[in-house]
Formats: C-alpha cells, sequence, structure tokens
C-alpha cells in the first residue's frame, strides 16, 4: 500500500522516467480563486493514467490546465519542450488533443463535417483523412452509418464515440478526455471505455478523467487522485483490491 | 390607390431590403465568429461607396476597378479594425458590453476621418448599366434595382456555398457553434475572426456601392443603414445569416409601403416599430434563434 493510506507524500508509486507529458508544479486558477494547487503530473510513453477524485476535485480543471486553458502556474512540456499557453489551436497543433466535458461536438453540423474538422492540420491531403477516417469507423463502425445525419440528433454514446473519433482525427500523440462516460449508460460507457483500451494497447498515451473510478482502475496504468484542488494521491491500480480500499482513498 | 404605385413601392423595397440583408448578413458573421455586434458595419457600406467614388472621380480609375479595390480595401480595414480595436480587448477578456462600445467608436472614428479627408457633400455614383427601366405590367423596374436583386441573390448564394463546402467555412461554422471545441481541434479562431471581419466588412462595401447609384453617399450615412441592417438580423433570428437576408426584404418592403401610406418622414418609426414589435413579440426572430 502506499500514499494518501499512509499519509506519505505522492510518487511512492514509480514515476515514468522519460516521459511524454510532464507538468511541474502545475497550478491554476480562476480569477482570484486557486482551483488547483501546485502539483507534478506526468504521462509516460505508451501510459493510460486515470485522474479520480469526486466533483469539484479539480479533475477537468487540470485537463484545462494542461492544456493552457485557464490561467496556470508551472511548467507543462510534452516530448521535451514546453507547450504554449492560453493557445489551445496551437497546443492541439502540437498532437495534444483534448475530448472536452461535455463533448463539445459541433451539433448542428453532420458527423462527416465534425470529423472533417477534426482533421483541420491536414489541410487538403484528402487520402490521408480518408485513411483516418477509417480508423476511426473501424473503432466506432456506428459512425459510419450515421455520416450524413446532424451530429446532435445523435445518442449520447454515439456523440460520445463523434468526440472522441474527431479527436483522433487529429492524429494526437496524447488524448486527454473530460469524463468521456457522463452521462451515458453503463453498458455504453463499458464500450467507449473498451476503446480506449484499444488505442491505448496501439501506443496511445491516454489521459483519462472519470468519475467512475472502478471503471477507469481496470484500464489505467496510474492513478492520480485528486480532492478539493489537491492532489491526495497517486495510486498504483493493481494495489487497489477492493471498493472500500478505494472508498478509503476518497475519504482519506 | 393605384395598384401600380404600390407595386412600384414594393419593388424599390425589394431593393434596398437586399441591401439591408446583406448588412445583416454581415452583422450576423461577425456575430457568430465572436458574439460581439460590430456597430462599425455602417462605416463599411459608407465608404464602400465613398472609396468606389474617391477612385473613380480623383483617380480616374475604370468603375469595375474602383469596385473591386474599394471591396477589397474595405475587407482590409475590417481585418484592421479585429486587429486594433476587438482583438486587444479580447485578449484582455473584456466584457462583451466593452467590446460593442469599442465598435461604436470606430464607427464615429472612421466616420469624422472620412469627413476631413473627403468633404461633407453627398456623392454618388453613375448606374452600373445605363438603361432604361424594364416595364412590368405597368410598373417600372430600373435596372439599378435588378443589379441589386441580381447581385444580392449571387452573394447570398456563395456564402451559402461558401459555408456548406469549404472547409474555412466549415471552420467558421464551428466556430461560431463552439469556439473551444474548435480550437481544441487545432483550427486558428482568430484567423476565423479576423476572416469574419473581413467578410462582413466586404459585404457591407458591396452593398453600400449597388445602393450608391439609386441614392447616395455621405461621411454620415453609415448609422442608419446599421441600424436598419440590424433590425433585419433581429427579425431574421440573430446569428442567421440567411434569416437576415429575409429580414432585411420583409423591412425594405414595409418601410417602402410604409412611406406610401404615411409619408418619408415616418421611415425609420416604422422601421424602429418592427423592431420592437419583434423584440416583444418573437425575440427570436422569423426562424428563430441560431444555436
Amino acid at each position: 500500500m502506499t500514499a494518501a493510506a499512509s499519509g506519505a507524500p505522492a510518487g511512492a508509486v514509480p514515476v515514468p522516467a522519460d516521459p511524454v507529458l510532464a507538468a511541474r508544479g502545475l497550478s491554476a486558477r480562476y480569477g482570484e480563486v486557486q482551483a488547483l494547487a501546485p502539483l507534478d503530473f506526468v504521462v509516460g510513453p505508451g501510459e493510460l493514467v486515470a485522474v479520480l477524485g469526486p466533483n469539484g476535485a479539480g479533475k477537468s480543471t487540470l485537463l484545462r490546465a494542461i492544456l493552457g486553458l485557464v490561467a496556470t502556474g508551472g511548467e507543462v512540456s510534452f516530448m521535451g519542450s514546453s507547450l504554449p499557453r492560453r493557445n489551445p489551436a496551437a497546443v492541439a497543433n502540437r498532437g495534444v488533443v483534448l475530448v472536452p466535458e461535455g463533448r463539445g461536438i459541433f451539433g448542428p453540423m453532420t458527423v462527416a463535417e465534425n470529423l472533417e474538422l477534426g482533421s483541420w492540420r491536414l489541410g487538403r491531403d484528402a487520402r490521408e483523412r480518408q485513411r483516418r477516417m477509417g480508423r476511426v469507423f473501424e473503432l466506432f463502425p456506428r459512425l459510419k452509418e450515421r455520416l450524413g445525419q446532424a451530429a446532435g440528433s445523435m445518442s449520447g454514446g454515439e456523440q460520445q464515440m463523434l468526440a472522441i473519433g474527431r479527436a483522433l482525427m487529429a492524429d494526437p500523440k496524447i488524448l486527454l478526455l473530460d469524463e468521456p462516460s457522463l452521462g451515458l449508460a453503463p453498458r455504453v460507457m463499458e464500450e467507449i471505455l473498451e476503446t480506449l483500451g484499444v488505442l491505448n494497447r496501439a501506443g496511445l498515451p491516454v489521459v483519462l478523467v472519470e468519475q467512475r473510478a472502478p471503471s477507469a482502475l481496470k484500464l489505467a496504468h496510474r492513478a492520480y487522485l485528486l480532492s478539493l484542488g489537491r492532489l491526495a494521491a497517486v495510486i498504483d491500480p493493481r494495489e487497489v483490491q477492493s471498493h472500500d480500499q478505494l472508498a478509503q482513498y476518497y475519504f482519506a | 390607390m393605384d395598384v401600380t404605385l404600390i407595386g412600384q413601392s414594393l419593388v424599390s423595397g425589394l431593393g434596398i431590403g437586399c441591401v439591408y440583408g446583406l448588412i445583416g448578413i454581415g452583422f450576423c458573421v461577425i456575430y457568430n465568429a465572436s458574439g460581439i455586434v460590430n456597430f462599425a458595419q455602417g462605416a463599411f457600406v459608407m465608404l464602400g461607396g465613398m472609396i468606389t467614388h474617391v477612385l473613380l472621380v480623383r483617380g480616374e480609375l475604370p468603375y469595375g476597378l474602383a469596385i473591386l479595390l474599394a471591396v477589397l480595401a474595405v475587407a482590409l480595414l475590417g481585418v484592421v479594425i479585429e486587429r486594433v480595436v476587438v482583438r486587444p480587448l479580447w485578449n484582455r477578456n473584456a466584457p462583451m458590453f466593452v467590446m460593442i462600445l469599442a465598435t461604436l467608436a470606430a464607427q464615429i472614428v472612421i466616420e469624422r476621418l472620412t469627413y476631413l479627408a473627403v468633404d461633407d457633400q453627398p456623392k454618388t455614383l453613375p448606374v452600373f448599366t445605363d438603361l432604361p427601366p424594364v416595364m412590368v405590367r405597368g410598373i417600372a423596374v430600373n435596372m439599378q434595382a435588378l443589379w441589386i436583386v441580381a447581385g444580392s441573390l449571387a452573394i447570398v448564394g456563395l456564402l451559402a456555398l461558401f459555408f456548406r463546402t469549404t472547409r474555412t467555412g466549415k471552420a467558421m461554422r464551428a466556430c461560431a457553434i463552439n469556439r473551444e471545441a474548435a480550437a481544441l481541434q487545432g483550427i486558428p479562431v482568430h484567423s476565423m475572426l479576423a476572416l469574419a471581419f473581413a467578410l462582413s466588412a466586404g459585404l457591407g462595401a458591396i452593398a453600400g456601392i449597388m445602393l450608391t447609384p439609386t441614392q447616395y453617399t455621405a461621411f454620415d450615412v453609415g448609422v442608419p443603414f446599421a441600424i436598419s441592417g440590424f433590425i433585419a438580423a433581429i427579425i431574421g433570428g440573430f446569428g442567421r445569416p440567411f434569416g437576415a437576408f429575409l429580414g432585411g426584404l420583409m423591412l425594405g418592403v414595409v418601410q417602402a409601403v410604409a412611406i406610401l401610406f404615411f409619408g418619408a418622414g415616418l421611415k425609420t418609426v416604422v422601421a424602429l416599430s418592427i423592431l420592437l414589435l419583434f423584440l416583444f413579440v418573437r425575440p427570436s426572430g422569423i426562424l428563430g434563434l441560431a444555436k
């Protein structure tokens, strides 16, 4: 057993020595309010890192801070060079792609248009776009059937698939997801998490923010537990044996 | 009342309505890209006619070239306003209200600079084709009105094509729907905003150029046009370019008929009454609000 249960500082879980994404002393503010106390956050090559914690723990804020969408302190670097702040398009073009909370799909536009816009940086390379679309359809065959449909008219699960598919169209080097399971039926959620597992096993680093800890821990290599805007613990999922133990983390 | 007289009013109303519609589209395009109501829109309309006049009369350029250069110059000015007036405030997270006021200030500055650079005399432009009016069942349709209607429809068609089929057009729509999500996909939202200003300014300029031969332009004609275009956009459901165009047509026709029955003095009263009517009875406009 490590970390919070014994009150020991985070970091007892082995941390990858050569991270692709590394945040050092990252903090975030909304105006005068400190929403995230300084913390270190790293993702190693091919890692799936879960960010857990109750509502209001600062999970979304952590993602927004990594992307530079909020006022931040500290430093975020990706593949060795620092990520720009307050310029999400530039961050996306570095291969750091976020599937935002609430999915952020372009509802009135068609599924095809949504996917096309995902590959904005590709320019007019139609062949590569087709290739990426083919890969998205392999993961989410349902999207192929809905290509001409307005994205907003699909079910929540399909919209989430589209949001992930759109992010994949950008050919991300790391994928960050903000509660993809929110509002979804358990079966749909499992399907989506399973797909994330497939992507991750193919080598894509993933940061998964989740409130439903047990499902996320099944996939994760490591998990950061946040509480009240602070890092409470870094967890090794293999060492979490039971729900009781998890609850202990939550309420520690 | 003579039926042909009513017909005549309808025709002139449709012409001016197209112009209101184009200005209204300009409001929508910028609003969709940024959430800002750009009150410098009237300055673009005024400058379109004014710059064309200056190039034509003082520069002695061919009419077509003068028009082209004027539209490009005004589109460029749109980008300058975005860069100099809007973006600095935007980057500082200024309240929307402040940004809207800033565009109004830009309108006044442009108006006064034009007054200093040219003069306060009304200017006009030659009609595009010097042909006698076409008679349709006793109604005289002048050629310039046909140019305005045909030109406006062509522009609306091209805009629809642009927004539906081109990569950039789709990206602009995406920014209008969810700016942050668009940025997260790598779409350069700032460039899209600059483009929106260029597009709206160009539209305003074209509207002003088409209209000037039937009326006149002067340094201070911008604000009334901006108000009419704004009303057109409200009628259409703010943020819906096509709705704004319909709104413009409706406003133009109602105004023309009202002038016929109540006299020209009540033109503005009628326009503002329509605005109030829509704000009270159907604030979402004829097509409903965007988003």
